[in-house]
């Protein structure tokens, strides 16, 4: 592939990568990490034009995943503080937009159920509600087949949902609780 | 394939996981955990700002031979705009312990490096000379590519500071590129024992990622660093360029 294809063919399929990536990591990351990965992202799917799939997207997640996971190493490494701010520390859980169901009004408890599962199952779920990718998809993005996939969707929807019940059970938790009053 | 706000719309997938089961159900939780979504009020990027980053991908590599297999992070020429201070801590950081795992690497190892035209160690700022006489192409300081894992290293761009680390440093022309070696013509050496020629070996692997890495070409001038015999990569070594120069001044002065 000659200069002016690679170019061409990446001209043609970056742009309507580059919302969806952005996306895919500020629901990861901090914002200047969110940047950067996305970035050295593009740069992976400029170097390896002719390797994008006919769907380029899922493939897109899978190396932004990789470079997020070299960042973050890279901080850890370093700072172990400041990997954690970036990872506890995403940003913050937003109003439902317009046309969006409003889960009763308790993004938190969502939230906090989805931080309760393991870190595998939490990812499939995210790939699966925010990204909104079907099980084939998200085979591309962790590497698994379609029908693992698929399995472990369905896991974990039912792990989130116990969660969600757990955190239903007892009525009126309205977070003074905690506390617990002598 | 993607509306307004960057989402993309592939539905018809979810016909193979989600049809099977409680339809109803699956389509509740998700909507609810896309109200928890912290990307909602992410406004959609600037076009202009798009616009931009696409460009400058896409200029960051012009070389056409760069490998088609780049799954690594990039070097720094490669991604390294707009990074906040942070970012650039924590990647020195990580630069040096890569360095210095690379090095133990092949320390480790337990290769002998030395100069075989010389019988000095390689590291041209040890002790004594550090050069010798080897007739008719001079005295000649030996390096070695970095090991394999230090090419999939994260990078930064290089400071004064972990500049002056560096126990090697030169602008030099290269004069050869053979199979296994990368012969320099050093004009002024900013730290380490002058010589009159460098040549950069790849004893444990191929020369190709320590070219890709550098873009060493034939007849152009560099600036390279290195330490305890190895080359450091990471935009350390590099094309000579204005800034880069300047950078080596301000890490070697008083040197």
């Amino acid at each position: 592939m000659d200069e002016q294809t690679r170019r061409a063919r990446f001209e043609e399929i970056a742009p309507a990568l580059i919302e969806p990536l952005r996306r895919f990591l500020a629901r990861r990351t901090d914002a200047a990490t969110a940047e950067d990965v996305l970035a050295e992202t593009l740069l992976v799917c400029w170097r390896r034009v002719a390797e994008l799939p006919e769907r380029p997207l899922p493939w897109a997640y899978a190396v932004a995943r990789n470079c997020l996971a070299n960042a973050e190493r890279g901080a850890r490494r370093q700072q172990r503080l400041a990997a954690r701010i970036a990872v506890v520390d995403p940003p913050a859980a937003v109003q439902p937009g317009p046309g969006e169901r409003d889960g009763a009004g308790r993004d938190a408890e969502v939230v906090e159920a989805l931080g309760r599962l393991r870190e595998q199952d939490a990812e499939l779920l995210r790939l699966w509600a925010w990204e909104q990718l079907g099980a084939a998809e998200i085979a591309t993005v962790l590497d698994l087949t379609p029908n693992a996939a698929g399995i472990r969707l369905h896991r974990a929807r039912q792990r989130l949902r116990e969660e969600l019940r757990k955190s239903d059970l007892p009525a009126g938790h309205d977070g003074v609780q905690e506390g617990r009053a002598p | 394939m993607t509306d307004d706000d960057g989402r993309h719309d592939d539905r018809h997938d979810d016909r193979h996981d989600d049809g099977r089961h409680d339809d109803g159900g699956d389509a509740a939780l998700r909507g609810r955990l896309r109200a928890a979504d912290p990307a909602l009020s992410l406004p959609p990027a600037d076009p202009g700002r798009v616009a931009r980053l696409l460009e400058e991908t896409m200029d960051t590599d012009r070389s056409p031979a760069a490998p088609a297999t780049a799954e690594e992070p990039p070097t720094r020429e490669t991604g390294t705009r707009g990074r906040n201070p942070l970012t650039w801590l924590v990647a020195a950081a990580a630069v040096l312990l890569i360095a210095g795992a690379a090095v133990f690497g092949l320390v480790g190892r337990d290769h002998t490096t030395t100069t075989t035209t010389t019988g000095h160690p390689p590291v041209a700022g040890g002790p004594g000379a550090g050069t010798g006489s080897t007739g008719t192409t001079g005295t000649v300081t030996e390096l070695n590519a970095p090991a394999a894992s230090a090419y999939h290293a994260r990078c930064m761009v290089p400071t004064a500071a972990a500049l002056a680390q560096q126990t090697l440093a030169f602008d030099g022309t290269v004069r050869s590129i053979t199979d296994h070696v990368v012969t320099l013509v050093p004009t002024h050496f900013y730290a380490g024992d002058a010589t009159d020629v460098v040549e950069v070996a790849a004893p444990h692997g191929s020369l190709d990622p320590l070219l890709t890495a550098i873009r060493f070409q034939q007849g152009q001038r560099y600036l390279v660093s290195a330490s305890n015999g190895t080359v450091t990569i990471c935009g350390f070594s590099a094309p000579w360029s204005r800034g880069l120069a300047t950078l080596y001044t301000r890490a070697f002065e008083g040197k």
